[in-house]
């Protein structure tokens, strides 16, 4: 609470009057601010402003940071529901939105746009609506993407108001009409503007409606005859410019510009305060003129002139200035020498408007660059305030004249209309371009020679083409002095008028229809004109029979209407003012207008300028353009009266211009002292009604005013953006001019090089020629030199020849002297030789001749004994013969023989091949034979295993038949041995019997007689293998036997054996008789036998004897003695005595055999 | 080259598509028309492959020794045998071991009792345990070959080779048995563990009769090609493909009794596939058999 105490006072404290204090408690708002995020301060201070209606809240509110702006627009939205605080609150939000705040984005999600929305379409009071609709109007282009979705509600508004316009439900005072159909007008530009497509659908779908069909007859149309064809309506479509891509590059002020440039309407299109003005200047002078057309102080005149230079008056004070006007005088002739200037001087002063031009001009000069410093005009503004030429002059000598001149040349430009205006001002200033940039260039070179002079005359051709030369002229004739200020200034007009007819067609027109251009020209050409131009009735009466203007009005006339002619115009001024005499106190409009103007357009026509200069040929297309709307404006403010066109600004324009004169003019009736009485002396009216009218429309004023400022702030940004590329172009151009010179510069130093390049380049040629032929020189000298030389050599080798050749001959010599020389030794060796020969021939023939005699001797002695011989040779030849014949037989013989031998030995020899080959035969043979008998001997291996087998299961029989038979007799020998036994017994007693059983003993032997036999012979070796052993009975079965077998044996075979007495039992150690000789002799002897008996076997086996069988037996019998198998006693005892009955018996046989 | 020009080009795919048998037959006719009979190859042949069964006894004959590898030896050497049967049998008559009354296969026994030695004292002594071993070979042979003398021949050949040649591996044979199941169904050798049946299976039939009793004569031929051309391991795998063949039935009975019993009256009628399969399981564990094994 404490400090809702403190916000209180703090708040009370805001509209102190004291600086300080506001300083601080605006200082501690803030800090406040930024320091608490709450609702509270902001709604305090909101309730405090709608209370109080305080700025300093204002400003407050208006410049609140980001976490304030929902209280704050929560706030706004509450009141907004109450329409007691409707109003109030609306002009809040105006202001706030106006500030652009860095949240302006979220406005469009603010249910604050609802309400607003709402409110305007269900609100019945005019006041609160024109409002509102100028807040929405300055809203949209903030929230060009996001206030789509409210598209129709929009429409929906702007159709209900335009209805309104019509209908008055409210049955308002017209005048709050007026302002409603401006902001109507406003919304209809806008909407177009941003939604061009959208918005033509939704008035074709709307007012295809009967029942709107009136509406868009009276108010729509005309409204429609301000706007182009927007391009989007061809390229675009309903989507599309709704399409966030579109909105995204374009910032607020760009959207602005977007929807003015599709605006045909001078008024909607520039700034609605120039045309205001215009407007009311028009009416004002035109006044002026008529109702009293001799008087009006001049002073009046001026400052209309000053502030707002409508179309005649320039020429008017062109002519005037030298007679009438005193003041203005001393200006002229300054203006005379300086005409340029002053034509500088001129675009800020058209910008500023009416109001301002005594500050600005006299700043434009002495600054004379387009950096014109704002803060110079501002203060000027400020201060001078009001019409200021009048007062301007004075306190600036130098520069009024210059703002005289300005004047002059502004009129000549915008002579239609609508200097003032910022665009006005280009497209009317467009034919005065080149003067002006004359004029700075002249300025520049008279007042500082400044750097941008190079660039805006190499521009300057392109403009003007032709009029370059006239530029130079002024130059020259700047530069002389004021001695010659009467003939420039009939070259001055000389060169207007050219320049009006070069621009366009528009200008002329422009001209011809305000008249006051036609007076201009009569001017330039003719001074007749200074007095005629003075009624605006007798100009406009001119033009007609002047050639040089009728074109210009043919011209016009297709475009536009000429309607009633300018003769119309003032009249409907007139009765403009007459109709609405007081109402209008011009100062609260005039203030923000002027200060406006300082602040926005300051500078705008420093930019134009540049922009001129930097794109030559868009500017001048943009000239055509302006111009064009100039002259519909201007034709415009000439139809005002029949007002089928009439755009709703201009006729509140021209309301409040109607206000504002007939405030001045009763004012000026009314004495001073009875302002006071000033309501009760006017009309019967009431006052409390007329002031509370009056109130509103102020405060609809004012709303519009703040509307146009915002706009101005606009293009004041845009303009700001504009300078900066402008700079940077010519920044950049004159980087290329400079570049340029550079090029050139070495171009130059290239040719420079080329030339020395060219001369060293003969040089060097000559020096070459010369070199060559010095060395050509020196060539031959060498070629001489090596000639004689060769010569030389020749000559040499000629002569070296010679001397081999001597050396030669010399060494051919000392040969031919060896050889000699040899021949000589030779030939007397054999000297020698010779003559040893020939003594030895000597004594040779000496021996012959003692040989020869000796043969003669013998000779002799041959012939005896041949004679002797001759008689004994018969009887020796018939021995030879027979000797000769026998050995010729003999030979022969030995022939014979040695043939014999030779033949015997061929036989020989072909029987040892025979026998070798035989051999080879029979060692083939051999081997066959040889795997033959392998073969065979498998073959016959295998027959003998069968054989063996089949032997061996003949043993196999045999044992088991022996064995069986030896069963038996073991049987029989027991039975009989029990008969024995009884027989002993009965033996003794009867010995009779005793036969009887030998007998009975023989039978059984006989029984079977070998076996028996052999028995008995076993037993004599084995009773001498171990004839010393034992004596007794081993065993039951041979002891009794033994008697008997001795009996045998005895009886048997006495003579054989060697020991028969011996009666010792059989037993199995008897057996090694392969120890005894007998053994030994039996086993080779049983060796040879099985041998033999095998070859026999193979003719017949069969037929063996039993005898030979148990032979055959006796020896496997033998051998498997070692390994005997374990069985019964008994069998293998009879085994082995049989095997040794085997073995005698076997050796009986031998015996026999052998 | 002689034999591969003479043989069928499509012996090849024969196999391949599982016809055995087409091209054996003419194989062991080459084989047998040499005058020197390999006996090795024989072998060889009877071991790999089934031996058709006209050529079976002569090459059982062969196999067996009973008959030389020339073909000029074979009437002198069985009219040999002839006799010898013979005589022994006339012999046995005169001992009166046998008399006209006697069976056949006990004719046989006291033939072979005679010619190995062993012939009891008496007609009446009581049979040795080789001796049943040898009747149930004879009566299995006796099946098999109508000529008696032939007969007797090969059975006391076949037993005489069991005997001496295979006598240490037939005792080997149940622990080997035991191996091969447990590498074929681990889960029958644990079931037999259990019940404990595994040292009371019919050993003694299996491997000392070589099944002989067991399985009809048809299939017995075919395992005792094997055996008689000198493998006896396929005996065991005979065994194994009993017991897996019923291994339902066998898992069924619990008690060694039982499947004693079971396993020594097996069901005649599946016993050409088991001994197939016997074969083909002998080929994948003992790889190309060699007849020496």
């Amino acid at each position: 609470m404490a400090q809702q105490g403190n916000v209180g006072e703090l708040l009370s404290m805001l509209d102190s009057p004291i600086l300080g204090v506001l300083e601080d408690i605006t200082a501690a708002f803030k800090d406040n601010l930024i320091c608490d995020r709450g609702p509270m301060l902001v709604n305090n201070l909101v309730d405090y402003y709608l209370e109080t209606n305080s700025q300093q809240a204002l400003h407050i509110l208006s410049t609140l940071q980001e976490p304030h702006d929902k209280h704050l627009l929560d706030k706004i939205n509450d009141y907004m529901g109450k329409a007691a605080t409707r109003l109030p609150t609306l002009s809040l939000l105006g202001h706030v939105i106006r500030r652009q705040p860095s949240w302006k984005h979220k406005l469009s999600q603010a249910p604050l746009l609802l309400s607003l929305l709402k409110c305007l379409k269900t609100d019945t009071d005019v006041v609160v609506l024109t409002t509102g609709v100028l807040v929405l109007i300055t809203m949209l282009p903030m929230i060009p993407q996001s206030g789509k979705q409210y598209l129709h509600d929009f429409f929906g508004i702007f159709g209900r108001l335009s209805a309104w316009c019509l209908q008055n439900p409210g049955h308002v005072a017209e005048i709050y009409l007026v302002h409603l159909h401006a902001s109507v007008y406003s919304l209809f530009h806008r909407l177009y503007g941003m939604y061009p497509c959208n918005f033509v659908s939704f008035l074709r779908s709307h007012y295809s409606m009967k029942e709107n069909l009136e509406t868009f007859e009276e108010v729509v149309k005309p409204m429609m005859e301000h706007v182009r064809i927007h391009p989007e309506l061809v390229t675009g479509s309903k989507d599309h410019e709704l399409d966030p891509r579109r909105w995204k590059r374009l910032e607020t002020h760009d959207v602005v510009i977007e929807c003015a440039k599709i605006s045909l309407d001078p008024a909607e299109a520039s700034y609605e305060d120039g045309y205001y003005s215009v407007s009311r200047k028009l009416c004002t002078s035109s006044k002026h003129h008529q109702t009293d057309p001799s008087a009006s102080s001049y002073i009046d005149i001026q400052s209309s002139y000053g502030t707002s230079t409508p179309y005649s008056t320039p020429r008017l004070t062109l002519s005037q200035m030298p007679g009438q006007l005193p003041q203005i005088l001393s200006p002229q002739s300054s203006r005379l020498s300086t005409e340029p200037q002053q034509v500088t001087i001129w675009s800020p002063s058209a910008v500023c408007g009416m109001t301002t031009p005594p500050t600005s001009p006299g700043i434009v000069p002495s600054e004379s660059s387009q950096s014109a410093s704002q803060p110079y005009s501002k203060a000027f503004g400020t201060s001078a305030g009001g019409k200021g030429t009048p007062l301007g002059t004075p306190a600036t000598s130098p520069p009024p004249p210059c703002t005289s001149d300005d004047f002059v040349h502004v009129s000549l430009p915008s002579a239609a209309a609508t200097p003032p205006k910022k665009e006005d001002k280009p497209d009317s200033g467009r034919p005065l371009l080149h003067r002006q940039q004359n004029v700075i260039n002249s300025d520049k070179s008279l007042d500082i020679p400044s750097s941008k002079s190079s660039v805006t005359l190499s521009d300057l051709p392109e403009f003007l083409g032709g009029l370059s030369f006239e530029d130079s002229a002024e130059k020259d004739r700047e530069e002389d002095a004021i001695s010659k200020e009467i003939s420039e200034i009939t070259t001055d007009a000389e060169h207007m008028v050219p320049r009006g007819g070069f621009d366009s067609p528009f200008y002329r027109t422009n001209e011809s229809l305000s008249g006051s251009q036609k007076k201009t020209h009569s001017a330039a050409s003719s001074v007749q004109g200074h007095s005629q131009t003075s009624e605006p009735l007798t100009s406009l009466d001119k033009p007609g029979p002047e050639g040089a203007r009728e074109t210009p009005k043919q011209t016009f006339t297709p475009i536009d209407k000429p309607c009633g002619g300018p003769g119309e115009s003032p009249a409907g001024n007139r009765e403009g003012t007459s109709g609405e005499p007081s109402i209008l106190t011009p100062s609260p409009c005039k203030v923000p207008a002027h200060r406006r103007v300082v602040f926005g357009s300051g500078q705008p026509p420093l930019y134009e300028h540049l922009f001129e200069v930097a794109l030559p040929k868009t500017a001048y297309l943009f000239v055509g353009k302006k111009t064009e709307e100039l002259l519909k404006k201007a034709k415009g403010a000439q139809d005002e009266d029949c007002m089928s066109s009439t755009s709703p600004v201009e006729v509140l324009d021209r309301l409040i211009q109607q206000g504002a004169d007939a405030h001045t003019k009763e004012l000026n009736k009314l004495s001073l002292p009875s302002k006071s009485a000033d309501w009760t002396h006017f009309g019967g009216s009431p006052p409390s009604d007329e002031i509370h009218t009056l109130r509103n429309q102020l405060l609809l004023l004012h709303n519009q005013l703040l509307y146009e400022r915002f706009k101005r702030q606009q293009h004041a940004l845009r303009n700001r953006r504009l300078l900066r590329k402008v700079i940077k172009a010519t920044a950049l151009e004159e980087h290329n001019a400079a570049m340029k010179d550079q090029l050139k510069l070495q171009e130059k130093e290239i040719q420079a090089l080329k030339l020395s390049l060219q001369k060293e380049q003969a040089r060097y040629h000559q020096f070459q020629e010369e070199h060559d032929n010095i060395v050509a020189q020196l060539h031959s000298q060498i070629r001489q030199l090596q000639h004689d030389r060769e010569e030389f050599y020749n000559q040499s080798q000629e002569l070296q020849t010679k001397l081999e050749d001597c050396r030669n001959m010399i060494a051919d010599l000392r040969l031919e002297l060896k050889k000699a020389n040899n021949k000589v030794c030779h030939t007397e060796l054999l000297l020698s030789q010779v003559s040893q020969k020939l003594s030895n021939s000597e004594s040779v023939q000496q021996q012959m001749e003692f040989l020869n005699r000796q043969l003669l001797v013998l000779g002799e002695v041959n012939e005896l004994y041949l004679e002797q011989l001759q008689h004994k040779h018969t009887d020796t030849t018939k021995e030879v013969e027979m000797l000769h014949a026998a050995f010729r037989k003999e030979l022969e013989k030995a022939k014979l023989c040695v043939q014999q031998q030779s033949q015997r030995l061929d036989a020989s020899q072909k029987r040892i091949a025979e026998l070798e080959s035989q051999l080879a035969k029979k060692d083939h043979l051999f081997l066959e034979q040889k795997k033959y008998l392998e073969d065979v001997k498998i073959q016959a291996r295998g027959q003998l295993q069968a054989v063996e087998s089949r032997y061996k299961a003949q043993k196999k029989i045999t044992q088991a038949f022996e064995l069986e038979i030896l069963d038996l007799f073991g049987r029989l020998e027991k039975s009989s041995l029990l008969k024995k036994l009884e027989d002993d017994k009965t033996e003794a007693a009867e010995a009779a019997e005793e036969s009887r059983l030998d007998c009975g003993n023989e039978d059984t032997a006989g029984h079977s007689e070998e076996t028996l036999g052999r028995n008995g012979e076993t037993k004599p070796p084995s009773t001498r293998g171990s004839s010393s052993s034992k004596g007794g009975s081993s065993s039951e079965l041979s002891t009794p036997e033994k008697p008997q077998n001795q009996r045998l044996s005895s009886r048997w075979e006495t003579s054989m054996l060697l020991e028969p007495s011996t009666t010792v039992p059989l037993t199995v150690g008897s057996l090694p008789s392969s120890k005894s000789f007998l053994g030994m002799k039996a086993r080779e002897l049983f060796r040879n036998k099985s041998e033999s008996q095998c070859d026999e076997e193979g003719v017949s086996i069969n037929r063996l004897s039993d005898a030979l069988k148990t032979e055959l037996c006796k020896d496997p019998s033998m051998e498997s003695k070692a390994s005997p198998s374990p069985e019964n006693l008994s069998p293998k005892l009879q085994e082995s005595s049989v095997g040794q009955l085997h073995i005698m018996d076997y050796n009986e046989t031998h015996h026999d055999h052998s | 080259m002689a034999d591969d020009s003479q043989r069928n080009f499509r012996s090849v795919y024969y196999e391949k598509v599982g016809f055995r048998g087409v091209e054996e037959k003419k194989s062991l006719e080459i084989l047998l028309k040499d005058d020197r009979l390999d006996i090795e190859k024989l072998c060889t042949f009877s071991q790999r492959f089934p031996l058709p069964s006209m050529y079976r006894i002569l090459v059982w004959k062969v196999l067996l020794g009973i008959i030389p590898p020339h073909h000029e030896s074979h009437a002198l050497v069985m009219k040999y045998r002839k006799e010898q049967y013979w005589d022994v049998h006339h012999a046995l008559r005169v001992i009166r071991f046998i008399n006209d009354s006697t069976p056949q296969v006990d004719v046989f026994l006291r033939i072979h009792q005679l010619e190995s030695g062993k012939l009891p004292r008496n007609v009446a002594f009581p049979l040795e345990p080789e001796d049943e071993v040898f009747l149930a070979i004879a009566k299995a042979m006796e099946e098999m070959v109508e000529d008696p003398i032939e007969c007797y021949w090969l059975v006391s050949c076949f037993v005489n080779q069991l005997n001496s040649k295979h006598k240490d591996s037939l005792q080997q044979l149940p622990k080997v048995l035991e191996q091969y199941l447990n590498i074929e169904d681990n889960r029958l050798l644990m079931h037999l563990k259990a019940c404990s049946a595994m040292s009371k299976l019919p050993y003694d039939l299996w491997f000392k009769k070589c099944f002989a009793g067991c399985l009809p004569e048809s299939s017995l031929q075919r395992v005792w090609d094997k055996v008689i051309s000198g493998s006896c391991k396929i005996l065991v795998f005979v065994a194994v493909e009993i017991l897996l063949t019923f291994k339902m039935k066998i898992i069924a009975l619990n008690s060694a009794e039982k499947i004693t019993q079971f396993l020594e009256n097996i069901p005649q009628d599946n016993t050409d596939a088991i001994v197939s399969k016997a074969v083909d399981l002998w080929r994948t564990h003992c790889g190309t058999p060699a007849h020496s094994a």
